[in-house]
């Protein structure tokens, strides 16, 4: 297969594979697991056909993954990765290094259930479990999203120096084999031009990092991180617009779909965003002004724009397909912060649909829906199915 | 749209089928999806594979449930659990040596055919490998895709054995042909 123009198919695993060979990272330290190894298999396999120039490391554990990841970056050098679930897990303590590090590394995520009990099914509890290590976090619906955020990825963490994590769900996205365009390598090298940060770590210029700090540089770095994340919804609104320019697909941080004039408006994340478009479609139909919010960026939650969008909606539901226990949705409570104190804010209704993989038909969000209307919001999200 | 789940056992070619047939249709200018689930799944255990087949981009991002054909890969698979998974008027092509009235017990409402993909297989020297002979069977059943899409697409994936797995799925076709056939007489 080569990139152009026409469509292929490309499961989400290998249009994310074929999102980072096109990035050109010189390193990619990788450890396999279920269901995220196709995109490992391929990118070695474009490393031994000589068509992807990396060094691709392969250590005992997603620990020592994300270690050579941090050392790599550190060094000048593009870095990609990939884990789900599990693997995700074990990365922890290092995903607050590498963004402490300001090393910025791209990984996709593959959310997976997380044990015990042992499963394999789409919920992400695994990546927003890790909403607080200081890693830029998308959600991405399709095989395609995932290619093209890739790229857009590499080109906001190099700008704001912090890690981007990007999550696709098990088997909705990761399996699902799909058409995707491939887009010419000269399109990505000119909206992704080489890695070449000011300062990196080499024996011959003698920088480093990682000494003890005083309180006060601790203070004034994580301050730091904070301002870098603070840009981040301007940085990655201007890389959405230059892929749009050059590829033709933009994707929005927040995408309002069929939102105009609507009464009731859906918000979630990831794959569920597709089958929400077709219950926001049928609720339509049917005479109900209803309209689907995807959070495609999660980290910063876009919460400006958020505010703006569902302004004079009367209710939002919220599916959270993750479960934080003795919190509720994860998203379903970001938004009510997002929300608190705003003049006339909508109804937040809360929903944990999905959770450990269980299916949500469109039918299952309509019916929600229905009931969000005509009942009154509880502060707690309600388990559906 | 067109939406269809094949049931096989771990090892059986389940997935690679589910593969197969949305690369004909997609071949043919469709819009397809294709999913499969595993994990837990190992030889010999049930898997499963979704494809839904459109005109226009396919945004559903959740299990068939009402599927509207079904491939069966074992006819021990074939109970109410599987049945409750398809449209009451469903068809069902199973690979089992039973006529269609011994199956139709099994599946109630549904339109069951039969094929015996296991004795192709073998005839053809493909051993287990039954997965060719199905998807023709499967093909002419459904009324798409066009065998020749079907069988062309079978020779570029087939990693050898190339003429064995088309004339398999040749084989498979011709055989559900001659059972409408004589149904319809």
């Amino acid at each position: 297969m080569s990139p152009g123009n026409d469509a292929v198919l490309l499961t989400g695993n290998h249009a994310v594979a074929w999102g980072a060979r096109l990035a050109r990272p010189k390193v990619v330290p990788v450890y396999p697991i279920t269901p995220q190894t196709p995109i490992l298999e391929l990118l070695t396999e474009f490393q031994a056909q000589g068509e992807l120039e990396a060094e691709i490391i392969t250590p005992e554990s997603e620990h020592s993954v994300m270690a050579a990841c941090i050392a790599a970056s550190l060094g000048g050098v593009r870095v990609f990765t990939a884990t789900a679930s599990q693997g995700l897990m074990l990365m922890h303590e290092l995903l607050h290094y590498a963004s402490g590090a300001r090393a910025p590394i791209v990984m996709a995520n593959v959310n997976r259930t997380i044990a015990s009990p042992w499963g394999f099914w789409p919920d992400q509890t695994d990546s927003v479990a890790q909403r607080d290590t200081g890693w830029i976090q998308f959600y991405v619906e399709s095989a395609q999203e995932g290619l093209d955020t890739v790229l857009q990825a590499f080109r906001i963490a190099e700008r704001v120096r912090l890690p981007v994590m990007i999550n696709l769900d098990a088997f909705y996205v990761s399996h699902s084999l799909e058409p995707v365009r491939v887009p010419p390598q000269a399109l990505a090298d000119e909206y992704l031009p080489p890695y070449a940060p000011e300062h990196y770590l080499d024996p011959a210029r003698g920088e480093s990092w990682g000494n003890v700090v005083t309180q006060e540089m601790y203070w004034r770095h994580r301050r730091d991180i904070g301002g870098a994340m603070d840009a981040v919804p301007e940085v990655a609104a201007e890389a959405d617009r230059e892929w749009q320019r050059l590829s033709g697909r933009g994707w929005d941080l927040v995408e309002r779909y069929r939102c105009e004039g609507a009464d009731l408006v859906v918000l979630t994340m990831g794959s569920m965003c597709g089958t929400a478009r077709e219950a926001v479609d049928e609720l339509r139909d049917a005479g109900h002004a209803a309209g689907l919010l995807k959070v495609r960026l999660f980290r910063p939650l876009p919460a400006a724009e958020l505010r703006r969008a569902l302004a004079g909606v009367r209710d939002v539901l919220v599916l959270d397909r993750n479960f934080s226990p003795g919190a509720g949705g994860v998203l379903h409570q970001e938004l009510r912060a997002a929300l608190y104190g705003t003049a006339a804010a909508p109804r937040v209704h809360g929903a944990l649909a999905g959770v450990g993989g269980v299916n949500v038909p469109p039918a299952k969000i309509a019916e929600l829906a229905g009931r969000a209307r005509s009942s009154e919001p509880l502060p707690e999200a309600v388990w559906a199915r | 749209m067109l939406q269809i789940v094949i049931h096989g056992r771990g090892g059986q070619g389940a997935q690679l089928a589910g593969n197969l047939l949305a690369m004909a249709f997609f071949a043919e200018g469709r819009q397809v999806q294709t999913f499969a689930t595993y994990g837990g799944a190992r030889r010999g255990t049930p898997v499963s594979s979704s494809i839904r087949v459109d005109d226009r981009p396919i945004r559903l991002r959740c299990d068939i449930e009402q599927a509207d054909a079904m491939l069966v890969f074992d006819a021990s698979l074939l109970d109410g659990r599987l049945v409750s998974m398809a449209r009451p008027d469903a068809l069902i092509v199973v690979n089992s040596r039973r006529t269609p009235a011994q199956l139709a017990q099994q599946a109630p409402g549904c339109r069951v055919l039969p094929v015996d993909g296991s004795a192709i297989a073998q005839r053809h020297g493909l051993g287990r490998i039954v997965n060719s002979a199905l998807l023709g069977a499967f093909a002419c059943a459904v009324g798409e895709p066009d065998l020749w899409t079907l069988s062309g697409t079978i020779a570029d994936a087939a990693p050898k054995d190339r003429q064995q797995n088309v004339d398999a799925c040749l084989a498979g076709y011709r055989l559900i042909e001659a059972q409408l056939r004589k149904a319809a007489a």
